[in-house]
């Protein structure tokens, strides 16, 4: 191991000018267990990112890791962003594109930051670990990883730049159907790049400071005296309808715009006008469309500690989830509630409420991946406590009130005098910064975890026997050494991909089967191009057996070939 | 006005039109279609404008004619559609037909008011790849486009199309003598085909597939041929995912997107008029409370207006679910879904299609089909417009009778000549030894006319929609009063009122956000001030007939301007004086 640490340095060194400087300082550090010793792309991750930090960061690790990383745009968003997608393989051991792929991506609801430095420390800890640690190694070498940081930069920078966005990217919309476009949003009124909470005085308001922390808003008991009113987010009437902040930026919904049981806006609100009328999500569905090896897939947001799956309505999943399927989904599931503490396995449709067009869906129903959504961050995580999970007081002993704005008085051209305050757009969704990078390998944890699972098929019992006429008997085992199927239940009742293909070089195949049972020679045989045989499925870990009769030849290749389970061969003389 | 007399005007009006209009009395191809639009365009240059809306999967532009004056996309619109699936060739001549029939009929007092009020916008042919193959060498119907699919799912793309066996130019039926084959000869009409009735003690001798051979030699016939999407089953409702022709996803085609495009853009738009195969004009509109079946059975023996591609029992298995009632997509309607008409708008659809009967005087109804994602039901569930639908020509069904068979009867009595190739012996390679014929009706003529019928079809189809966009929402102030309280205040009130047959838009888009709401502002001189009342405030969905009553109390003098509508009913405007 100290080895190829010590190789990595000095290769580093070749690459990277500022390694150097590292190299120099190596002596300040020993080594924590499972992180990066002496990083090529050193990172902090105790803050976010723009969509410039992301762009740097991806285009630096593609240099630091050229055997490892490729960098390509997905397309382009609204306001002409590139959607970026980091492909990182061992390169060395095969086509990228021909192994089983694991999808993530991160920030498709804008305000919903961290889910990009999930992808992006998933990213990082893959390549920086590489050559430190076997794991990870045989992970890239067998599995490909396709991380996009951010699938909604447009209202990325939103947030960065102006305040609190919406949901949704930035295609101009009517919200109150008025005819004009996005021509009320809340507004910034004390210039803090803040959308927060109005309050106004009021001795007969429904609402008071509480006794035990002023800065938080308690209702008044029936009979007590209030102090104020709440009006609501930070802003005014901008097009004087009597109305404020109801027709702010974009102001639909990215995760309702997948094609699969989609439904339109009175059905679910914040759909489109139809699946993919969002050029963001076209970008990933061309993407993932043409990287058919997407296996299994991660999608992030947040918050609530949950570990998602689908189906995300009733039923919605009958006639694409089978018994199997739901057990692999739900054990890598399980598996992920101890990786992450506070995080919740649960049934979107069963145990939060109906999605429709979501992203998942579309993942699973058309694409036949295996796939979950986090919901990052929850309440637990403040005090590792159920019970306690009080904001006030966790930002008073952890963040020393750095995530509140305190109140303060603002002219209001309809309220009058009112106060704006409340916790800034940093606390409450998203992460602190001391606690982002804990919960980032959490999280890659469990998508790597997830990523070992997709099917890994090798080639056992290969056999040749001779048999009458000159003939030669050959056979052999497909087995699938990982807990996910080369072939969903709704990909193989809709042929999504092409079944797994055996195929035997060498010799003149004269008839192919699948052996049911050996001992029994009960065989089908496929009549048409018996060179390749066809097989449906192979099961999370399941073997199947195949046959050829061949004529002539002396040296035979078995290759195996699965669009999500990834290639083997075996030869035998 | 009187709702009948002003029909009895509309009637009146109807015999001072001229009679000759339309088209050349002839099915025209992409091409010819092309001229004819942009010389209407030539010809009415102040009344109609002609643009490009996208190119089909093989390349073929779309366009849209819009007609009306004064600010097109500002007032009321109705979008009139062909081509909603290709092999029905009339639907176009029919929608580019309506746009030479306003056109030329423009001078008359009763279309120059209806184009002053309402904008037109027609989109001849939504589905130019495939409606091309009716103008091609080889003919067959057609209603996909030229985005290369996978039909059978074996992961080779369009290896097994159909072929002209017997050379002439169209893809019939092939019959192979075979004593295991399920059909015979029907004892009605020995030229038709149909499968035999074990349980009438019949026994079928022949095999019946699409004229073509086995390219691939998997043992299907024809089942992976050009393309393709149709239209037609591409849209959102009830989308049939992994259906036949249905596309990777809803809405994934360019003609789907460039036309959904174009009617999400304009707000204007209030109803839709399709000429494609659904229909709800023949017939009163369905009583709510469920829709019916889906897609029918395939019918044995001839399928008028199939999927995209002929249909037969074992020529070709369905993928994916069959459509129906108890598909997974009906049980998750949930409470918001609508599912059925809404009452209130069956009243107009009842309305206007008894007004379709009178007009066309037509008789009987065609198949009924609701496939999943078609056109007709989209417009009014996700689109949330009125909508209307018409094949517009069509033959009578017999019940308990094979289709074909009434087809040639219903042929012979209406002097349709050609429309049958006599079943003849041909050489087929996948079948050695075996005798097989080619033969059966010929492609397109159960769907679409003789020409010599399509000036008459297009003067009664347009006449229908002059007189069902006559029944428009349109809003007037009533009653508008204004009063002086004294001490400089003033209370005005008024009454908005419908006084279309239309509702200001259909209930199904009430909720709908790409239905606009109405809205009523009052803007003051600036130095008047509202004591009572708001500056803005939605109205609500108003039936034809019905008002909504507002006032506000304002003090200071001057003048204000009150404004009430959206683009889809139409905007009024009115000022009052306070003095």
């Amino acid at each position: 191991m100290k080895k190829i640490a010590l190789t990595t340095l000095f290769l580093s060194l070749l690459i990277l000018l500022p390694d150097k400087v590292l190299a120099q300082n190596e002596a300040l550090f020993i080594s924590a267990a499972g992180t990066p010793s002496a990083p090529r792309v050193p990172m902090v991750w105790n803050k976010y990112y723009t969509n410039a930090g992301i762009t740097d960061f991806c285009r630096k690790l593609e240099k630091a890791f050229p055997g490892l990383v490729s960098l390509s745009s997905a397309g382009k968003s609204y306001q002409g962003r590139d959607i970026y997608v980091l492909t990182i393989s061992d390169k060395k051991s095969g086509n990228p594109d021909h192994k089983p792929g694991f999808w993530i991506d991160g920030n498709i609801h804008s305000i919903e930051l961290q889910g990009s430095e999930m992808a992006m420390y998933t990213a990082w800890y893959l390549c920086e670990m590489f050559d430190q640690n076997d794991f990870i190694n045989q992970l890239l070498k067998d599995k490909t990883f396709y991380i996009a940081p951010s699938i909604n930069p447009d209202g990325r920078d939103y947030f960065a730049n102006i305040g609190v966005p919406p949901r949704s990217g930035l295609i101009p919309f009517d919200n109150d159907r008025d005819g004009l476009f996005d021509e009320d949003g809340p507004d910034d009124l004390n210039g803090d790049k803040n959308i927060s909470q109005m309050r106004r005085r009021n001795p007969d308001g429904a609402y008071k400071a509480d006794p035990k922390d002023p800065r938080r808003m308690i209702r008044v008991e029936p009979g007590e005296k209030g102090e104020y009113d709440l009006l609501g987010m930070e802003g005014i009437d901008n097009d004087g309808d009597g109305q404020i902040n109801e027709d702010g930026p974009g102001g639909y919904d990215g995760n309702r715009d997948w094609g699969f049981n989609w439904e339109p806006n009175y059905v679910q609100s914040g759909a489109h006008k139809y699946p993919f009328s969002q050029p963001e999500n076209r970008a990933v569905r061309d993407f993932v469309s043409s990287h058919r090896n997407i296996t299994a897939a991660q999608s992030f947001h947040n918050t609530g500690g949950m570990i998602l799956r689908g189906p995300s309505i009733q039923n919605g999943g009958a006639e694409a989830y089978s018994r199997s399927d739901d057990a692999a989904i739900e054990a890598i599931g399980k598996k992920g509630e101890k990786i992450l503490p506070g995080y919740s396995l649960l049934t979107i449709w069963k145990d939060l409420y109906s999605v429709y067009g979501g992203e998942i869906d579309w993942f699973h129903g058309a694409m036949g991946c295996f796939v979950y959504s986090n919901e990052l961050w929850n309440s637990y995580m403040m005090f590792y406590d159920r019970e306690n999970t009080d904001s006030y007081e966790f930002d008073k002993l952890l963040l020393f009130e750095d995530g509140f704005i305190p109140w303060q008085k603002v002219n209001h051209p309809v309220y009058g005098e009112v106060e704006v305050g409340g916790f800034s757009k940093m606390f409450g969704r998203l992460h602190p910064g001391f606690m982002l990078e804990t919960d980032a390998h959490r999280n890659a944890a469990f998508c790597l975890y997830n990523a070992y699972e997709t099917p890994k098929l090798e080639i056992s019992n290969l056999k040749v026997t001779k048999t009458e006429g000159g003939l030669r008997e050959i056979t052999a085992s497909i087995t699938n050494t990982r807990m996910i199927p080369t072939h969903s239940a709704s990909n193989l009742k809709f042929k999504i991909d092409p079944p797994v293909y055996a195929f035997l070089d060498g010799g003149t195949v004269v008839a192919g089967m699948i052996v049911e049972n050996a001992d029994l020679n009960i065989t089908s045989e496929q009549k048409r191009n018996p060179q390749r045989i066809e097989i449906p499925n192979i099961a999370g870990y399941q073997k199947v057996d195949v046959k050829w009769i061949v004529k002539g030849g002396s040296k035979y290749t078995v290759r195996v070939e699965s669009v999500k389970g990834g290639r083997a061969s075996a030869q035998i003389e | 006005m009187n709702v009948f007399l002003r029909f009895s005007i509309l009637a009146l009006m109807c015999c001072f039109l001229s009679v000759s209009t339309g088209a050349q009395g002839r099915y025209g191809d992409h091409r010819v279609m092309t001229r004819t639009v942009e010389a209407l365009a030539k010809e009415y240059p102040s009344l109609c404008s002609v643009k490009p809306l996208g190119k089909s999967a093989g390349g073929k532009e779309l366009v849209v004619i819009t007609i009306g004056t004064g600010d097109r996309d500002n007032k009321p619109g109705i979008a009139v559609l062909g081509g909603i699936e290709g092999s029905h060739v009339l639907g176009r001549e029919l929608a580019a037909g309506f746009a030479g029939y306003l056109l030329k009929n423009s001078g008359s007092p009763e279309i120059q008011n209806l184009l002053g009020k309402i904008t037109f916008y027609v989109i001849p042919d939504v589905s130019p790849d495939a409606s091309g193959q009716f103008f091609s060498d080889l003919k067959y119907e057609r209603n996909v486009n030229d985005t290369p699919v996978d039909d059978d799912r074996d992961f080779v793309t369009n290896e097994d199309p159909l072929e002209d066996l017997n050379n002439d130019g169209l893809i019939t039926l092939m019959r192979v003598s075979d004593p295991a084959g399920k059909y015979m000869k029907s004892p009605d009409d020995e030229r038709i085909m149909v499968e035999a009735d074990f349980s009438k003690g019949e026994t079928g001798s022949y095999l019946v597939f699409p004229e073509g051979i086995d390219n691939d030699g998997d043992g299907l016939f024809n089942e992976d041929g050009p393309g393709g999407v149709n239209f037609n089953r591409n849209l959102t409702y009830n989308y049939e995912a992994f259906g036949a022709g249905a596309g990777a996803h809803p809405v994934s085609e360019p003609e789907s997107i460039a036309v959904l495009d174009f009617l999400f853009d304009h707000f204007n738009i209030y109803a839709t008029m399709a000429f494609g195969p659904q229909d709800n004009l023949s017939q009163p509109a369905k009583p709510a409370g469920g829709r019916q079946a889906a897609a029918q059975p395939a019918e044995q023996g001839y399928i008028p207006g199939g999927q995209g591609q002929f249909q037969f029992p074992g020529a070709f298995p369905m993928q994916g679910p069959p459509p129906g009632p108890q598909s997974m997509r009906m049980m998750t309607g949930q409470a918001r879904k609508i599912t059925s008409v809404l009452s209130q708008d069956e009243t107009i659809i009842k309305l206007v299609s008894e007004k379709y009967r009178n007009i066309t005087g037509v008789n009987g109804s065609p198949a009924a089909t609701l496939p999943p994602g078609n056109f007709m039901e989209w417009s009014y569930y996700h689109y949330g417009r009125y909508s209307f639908s018409t094949p517009a020509w069509w033959f009578p069904a017999e019940p308990g009778k094979n289709p074909g068979v009434a087809f040639l009867k219903f042929a012979e009595e209406n002097n349709m000549e050609n429309v049958f190739v006599p079943w003849t012996e041909i050489k087929h390679p996948g079948f050695p030894g075996k005798k097989v014929e080619v033969g059966g009706i010929k492609p397109f003529v159960t769907i679409n006319p003789p020409e010599d019928r399509l000036q008459d079809l297009i003067e009664k189809n347009s006449r229908f929609i002059v007189e069902m966009a006559a029944m428009h929402p349109e809003l007037q102030f009533l009653d508008m009063k204004v009063e002086n309280q004294g001490e400089n205040i003033f209370r005005i009130s008024l009454k908005v009122h419908n006084k279309g047959i239309f509702a200001t838009c259909a209930a199904a888009g009430e909720r709908n956000v790409f239905t606009r709401l109405m809205r009523i502002s009052v803007e003051t001189n600036g130095k008047q001030k509202f004591l009572s009342g708001q500056k803005v405030q939605t109205i609500k969905r108003l039936e034809g007939g019905e008002s909504a009553e507002y006032s506000w109390l304002i003090m200071g003098k001057g003048t204000v301007k009150i404004t009430a509508g959206a683009v889809n009913t139409g905007i009024i405007t009115t000022t009052a004086e306070l003095k």
